[in-house]
This record gives C-alpha cells, structure tokens and sequence, in this order.
C-alpha cells in the first residue's frame, strides 16, 4: 500500500512526530519518483541542501530540482539566486507550469510553511497547486499527474490547522510504531467513496529505499474484539421482552375492542332493549346553577 | 413572501422531466360575475410556479429539497426565501449528495441554479447529479430496493383497529414527475440534455479571484464579497426580486454553496480560534438571508463545521440560518460497531426549524434519525425501527395491533408510528424502572410529565437524600 501512494495523486500529508521522524520515508518517496522518470521538485525550509542531498545517488541528486529556503528564506543576502516571493511565489510559479507530465512536489517541511504563512493562503495555493491535472489546458493534451508531499510535524500545530490541511488532503500518512518498528497509518480519501484506512509496517534501508514488512508478531490480532463483547439491549431489562409459544398464539387469538368485525356491527345495529332503562349520574359542580326553571319560558312565543 | 394560490400542476408530458408551468382550471374558486375575455391583465390570476406548494399550515410557499424524507421532517419542504445550512459529516460524503439533490430537484423542476464552490468547478459539479427517477421505470426499482428490506415475518397480517384504517397513508413511494418531491438514483448520473435544458450559473472562486492577493483590510473576507455581489447581479438581472417587470413565468432561483467557511474560501475560521476575519462568515450569512429574504430564491449551504475551532461561532451561525441539519457519519467511529446503528451509515439531526409567520414551528418529536445511502436511495428512518422490527413484541399485545399494520399510516418508518413508540416506550420504562426502585407507582397526574429528575431532593428538616438514578443502589 505505501508503494501504491502515490498513485493517486493530490496532496499527500506524511505526519510524523518526535519519536518517528518523517523527513527519511519523505526522501524514500522522492526517490522512488526520481527512479520513475518523474520531475522532482524540492521545496527545502527546514533543512540545508546538503543534509537533505546526503544519502542519494548522483543520478537521482541530478534530477532533483531543489529550491533553497533554508539558507536565506528572506533573501536578505539579495544575491538575485533565490526566487522571487519566497516559498509561494515557488509553489505558484509550479501552479502555472508549462510543461506536462507527473511531477512530484516535496515539501520540506509543510510546518515550516505553516508557521511562516497564513493558513488560508498556503491552503488555497496547495489545492491550485494539486489540482492542476482536473483543468486541463486548451489543446486537450493529457497532464501528468502531480503529486504533493507534505511533512507536516503534527506536534507543532493545533487541531485547527490540522484539521484543516486534512480536509484537503488526498493521503494522510501517520507515523507512529511500536519497539523500533515503524508503522504507516494511511488514510486515503477517494472523491465520493469511502475512505480506507490501513496500516502498513515498514523500515527504510540507507539507501533510501522502502522496505515493506509485517507486523511484529506481538499485536497482529486486533485488540479490541475480545474486550468487548457486542452489546445484546434485550439483556438487563427490568420487564419482558420475550414471548413463548403459547403466549404467542394467546396473543393472536385476541379480539381488539375496537375492532369492528360483523358481529359488532349487528350488535350496534340491532336496537337496543336497554337503552330505555339507562341512567345518567350527574354530581354538580360548585359553580352550576340548580335552577329548575327553564330559562326559555320568559321567551314570547 | 407571498403565499401562492396553487393549482395541481397537471403535466400533460409525462415523459418530460422538466415540468411546465401549466396553468390548470381545476381550481374550486371560480370567478363570479363577468369575466372580461381576451384581455390578458384583468385580475388576479391564478399563478403558480413551478416546483412549489404552498404550506398546508399557513400557506408559505415551499420548494422542495430533492429528499421527500427531509421535506417531511422539515414540516413540508423548504420556505422560499431561506437558508438551509447543512453541517458536513467528517469526510464530506453524504452532505455533497444532499446538496446534490437539491440541485437535481431544481433541474427537475426548471428552476435556475446558481452554484458556487471553492474547490470544484460547477460544472463537473453538475455532471455529477443524480438521475430523477420517473413515473415509469422508477416504480420497479423502488420495489425492489425496498422488497429486500423488509424482513420475512412481515406477511403476518396484523389487525387493526378499524378507525385507524381511514387515516391517510404515508407517501414512501415514488410520485409522478408533476408533483412536489422526486426520487433520484443515485448511482445513475442525470441525463446530459436535463442539465443543457436548464439554466444555471457558476461561480469558481479560483477563477474570480485575481492570483496576485492585496489583503485589503475588510470585514468580510475577499471571496465572500464576491459571491455577494454575483447574487445580487443574478438576483437583480433576472428579476427575481420582481425589480424587471417579468413578462415571462416567475421562476425559483435555486443557490447552492458548497464547502462554505473552509480555508478554500480564504475564511480562516476553520484554522484558529480568534482569526482577523472572525466576524466575516457571521456577516456574510446575514446579508445573504438579506438578499433571500426579499427575492424567490432559496439556498443550501454546506459547511464543514467539525472544524470550526470557536463553538461559540458555530451556534451564531446556526441562529443565522433558518434550517440546520447536521449530519454525522458513522465511518471510523465506534458507533460503527454498535449494534442499533448497524444498519445505518449515520445520524442526522434536525437541530433548527425556522418559524416563519408563526409563533411555532413545526418540529418532530423524533430525534433520533438515521439514514443510509442504499444502492440508488437514501433513506432516513427513526434509529429504534431498526432494532424494534427484530424484536417486534416489545408491546402489549392490544398495542400491537394498533401500532403495526402493513401498509397503514402506522405503518413502520412513519414518523407517527415512531413517534407513538418514543414516547410509550419512554414512559414505561420510567414506570418500570420506578415500579422496581420504590416498589410503588408513580402518581399518574394526567399532565403528561414522565420524567422525575435524579437530582438531590432536599426534605423539609434540611437533610439531603440521595439522588435515586436509575441503577438504585441497594441499602
């Protein structure tokens, strides 16, 4: 599954935090995109060249484009290297490119954009920037797909934020492990569908390739169906839900007294020999008036 | 708002979906008196619009929603000149086929549309609706959806009593094309010719909005002035707040907004608790209502609010809007494993009712409501249905009769039915449970108060009893 992440396509969250750093499964991917003939682009903020270079063969250190922020992301030194509008002026510029084909987008580290950038403005320009291959161009030529990977260090942002960048994430990767395994959570949202969740254990050889594994063999079983038995609502009541047979057959035997079958027909029909005889009781209230007279007799008729 | 006068929209194309406004003289109000012939302004006719009734209980004019379900639990449709706010469940899946068939509806009925989205374009919006299912072939599949619901024992005829057998039916199948509500499929997508017959407008607020951003420093949030002022040009061209003297039919403007509130529309009320445009969706809901109010248009809006951070926020906006629905899907919850709600996909709570020219509003008793997305259809239901048809003797046996007859108005899934349950079921389980604990009766006082609060009772003398729960502790 982790290998199949990227082709979807959209914006990939990789979440990692102190104890299952991210930044080496985000440079895993990179790779894996620079093998498949894919442009790589590299937004680095957090991390000098350098350390992010290290550990890549020449030939994929080649076809990474790599856009330096993290020397001089203010461009105080004024030396006209680095790119216009700082970190997104370089996504927008990718918004409008001209030629097609998959490219991947590594961004390096979503936090720091987060911190450095309004939300809504990094959102906006991240779902432009994903969503280019929905609006093709005039000429009808297919567009590659583009990728986005994000590392997105969960620990340093509120659930707003978070929550925010979720809802416009394609894949959501949550690392986390147990005993020096390290595990994958994905989350991957389909437009219209279901999202699916599953978890992938893996390690990450130092050449930078993935590695997929099993699980330690501790906790392959799920934890939580033997603690909790599948609740039965008919169990503690404190009256009867339950018929018998016989109480069954007693109960479709019964007449309704509201039912109105033939005979009780007849039997409103028929007149009645006791209607002659029916009484009427009749207690007084306190405000009745007891008058015996008929009030009509003063009436002139 | 006017209440319309209505006459039965008797379309003679059955097979057109789009139904004419066709003025019919089956009306009882006949004119007396000379009728001046052949001239066309000589008094009040009677007009009708297409896709409208007007309420059975004060005579609003409602449209309906695309869901006959929801037009019934919101006391017969939606009133012109509203809002209905509904809150996205976590991964938008229902809530954007909800607002689909509000749109499909409008199709259906030759309303104008106006759809406004930040993440999509409207026009791949559009291709996505569902098909209206028809008098003719929907009849089938309705039957065959609900046929493999329903549980073997349900051939047991049950007995009545009599009086109940003239109450009105409940509708829960498909209705022909004229009439009020539709059904739709969704798992077909709707015919591309209803879609080019209809009228609708777009707006795709990447495209509106220039790339290069001068944050002018404005209450209301840049992308939300824009769109107001794109329904206010619609609202005012095509005269649908009667400033163009219409020749033509009177029509619905139907609005639909999509995602409204996510960071997609520069609104960063979902990022933080106290952002610089906090007050900017509040305002933006207020002059919209504005410009509904004095217009024949009516507006859903969907918002994601399981992300708004202020909660404080949330409830101004429910008081900003007239209907409120919120849904909640059961994907990646525990209540997924919970074996009430193993049936459903989620819950939906009908959280506000405007009332409109009443001092009340017409809210049902039922709240627990579930609904599931079947194959084609998606169905809203009271949650304890579910579990009470497998264990239909839950009542006494004279009640039974009553309560469950095939094809009835108490049938199952009505919301009298399940109403009735509610409120028998609450009140013998209080008399049970009372009955258990004090080993007496609770004083039946006749003013329909069931419930004695468990909270701590204080006699005269000062000293404190404990609070008697339901669980009562053994001595």
């Amino acid at each position: 599954m982790l290998d199949s992440l990227l082709a979807l396509g959209g914006l990939v969250l990789l979440r990692d935090s102190v104890e299952w750093e991210g930044r080496s499964l985000l440079k895993a991917l990179v790779k894996k995109s620079a093998l498949c003939g894919e442009q790589v682009h590299i937004l680095g903020c957090e991390v000098s060249e350098e350390e992010f270079r290290e550990g890549f063969d020449s030939d994929i250190n080649n076809r990474l484009v790599y856009h330096d922020f993290f020397r001089d992301p203010l461009n105080w030194s004024k030396t006209g290297e680095a790119l216009p509008g700082g970190p997104l002026g370089a996504l927008r510029a990718m918004c409008n490119r001209t030629d097609l084909g998959p490219v991947t987008i590594a961004l390096d580290s979503l936090s720091w954009l987060l911190l450095h950038l309004p939300c809504t403005t990094l959102c906006q320009t991240l779902h432009t920037v994903s969503h280019q291959d929905s609006c093709p161009p005039g000429d009808g030529s297919p567009v590659g797909k583009v990728h986005v990977l994000g590392l997105l260090h969960e620990e340093l942002h509120g659930p707003g934020p978070m929550g925010a960048l979720s809802s416009l994430a394609q894949t959501e990767v949550t690392l986390g492990g147990i005993m020096g395994q390290a595990s994958a959570r994905i989350l991957c949202r389909r437009p219209r569908q279901r999202p699916t969740d599953q978890t992938q254990w893996f390690s990450i050889l130092p050449d930078f390739s993935l590695d997929l594994q099993e699980g330690p063999s501790i906790e392959s079983q799920p934890h939580s169906d033997p603690h909790i038995p599948p609740v039965d609502p008919t169990a503690h009541l404190t009256f009867n839900l339950h018929l018998s047979k016989k109480e069954r057959e007693a109960r479709d035997n019964l007449t309704l007294p509201f039912q109105f079958s033939s005979e009780k027909q007849e039997a409103l029909l028929r007149p009645r020999p006791s209607q002659a005889t029916s009484h009427i009781f009749y207690e007084p209230d306190a405000y009745d008036d007891l008058d015996q007279e008929d009030p009509d007799d003063d009436l002139d008729i | 708002m006017a209440a319309v006068a209505t006459c039965g929209g008797d379309a003679g194309s059955a097979g057109s979906a789009v139904a004419t406004g066709s003025k019919s003289n089956v009306t009882s109000f006949q004119r007396r008196g000379p009728r001046a012939s052949g001239t066309n302004d000589s008094g009040p006719r009677l007009v009708s619009i297409t896709g409208t009734r007007p309420s059975v209980r004060n005579g609003q004019l409602l449209v309906s929603t695309g869901l006959p379900a929801l037009d019934q639990l919101l006391g017969g449709g939606l009133a012109v000149g509203t809002v209905l706010l509904i809150e996205e469940d976590k991964y938008n899946i229902y809530s954007s086929l909800l607002f689909k068939y509000f749109l499909a509806e409008g199709i259906v009925n030759g309303h104008t549309l106006l759809v406004a989205s930040a993440n999509e374009d409207p026009a791949n919006i559009l291709q996505e609706l569902p098909a209206p299912l028809l008098d003719d072939n929907c009849k089938k599949e309705f039957d065959e959806d609900v046929y493999n619901h329903k549980t073997p024992e349900s051939n047991i005829k049950m007995k009545i009593a009599w009086r109940y057998q003239l109450l009105p039916k409940m509708e829960i199948g498909p209705v022909s094309s004229s009439r009020f509500g539709h059904y739709y499929d969704a798992s077909k997508r709707i015919p591309q010719e209803l879609i080019e017959a209809s009228k609708w407008h777009g707006f795709f607020l990447p495209e509106k909005i220039s790339s290069t951003l001068k944050v002018e420093p404005c209450s209301l949030t840049h992308g939300y002035i824009k769109l107001l002022q794109f329904i206010q040009n619609i609202i005012y061209e095509e005269g649908f707040d009667g400033s163009n003297p219409q020749k033509k039919q009177k029509n619905i403007l139907r609005i639909g907004i999509q995602n409204l509130g996510s960071p997609l529309w520069g609104d960063d009320i979902c990022c933080t608790e106290n952002g610089d445009s906090s007050h900017s969706l509040t305002k933006f809901l207020y002059v919209l209502r504005g410009l509904l109010r004095t217009s024949l248009s009516v507006c859903i809006i969907t918002m994601p609010t399981h992300l708004i951070q202020n909660k404080a926020v949330i409830a101004h906006i429910t008081n900003l809007s007239d209907i409120v629905v919120g849904l909640e899907s059961f994907i990646g919850s525990e209540r997924e494993t919970n074996p009430l709600y193993k049936d459903y996909h989620g819950l939906i709570h009908i959280r506000q009712i405007p009332r409109l020219n009443n001092l009340v509003c017409d809210e049902s008793d039922v709240k627990d409501l579930g609904f599931k997305l079947k194959r084609k259809l998606f169905t809203i239901e009271w949650v304890q249905d579910n579990y009470l048809r497998q264990e239909r003797n839950i009542y006494p046996p004279g009640f039974s009769y009553l309560l469950k007859q095939k094809d009835s108005a108490w049938g199952e899934g009505s919301l009298q039915h399940s109403t009735f349950l509610m409120s028998f079921l609450a009140k013998a389980t209080a008399f049970a449970s009372r009955l258990v604990r004090h080993s007496e009766p609770l004083k039946q006082t006749g003013s329909g108060r069931i419930c004695q609060a468990a909270g701590p009772r204080l006699w005269h003398d000062g000293r404190r009893q404990e609070a008697p729960g339901l669980l009562g502790i053994p001595p």
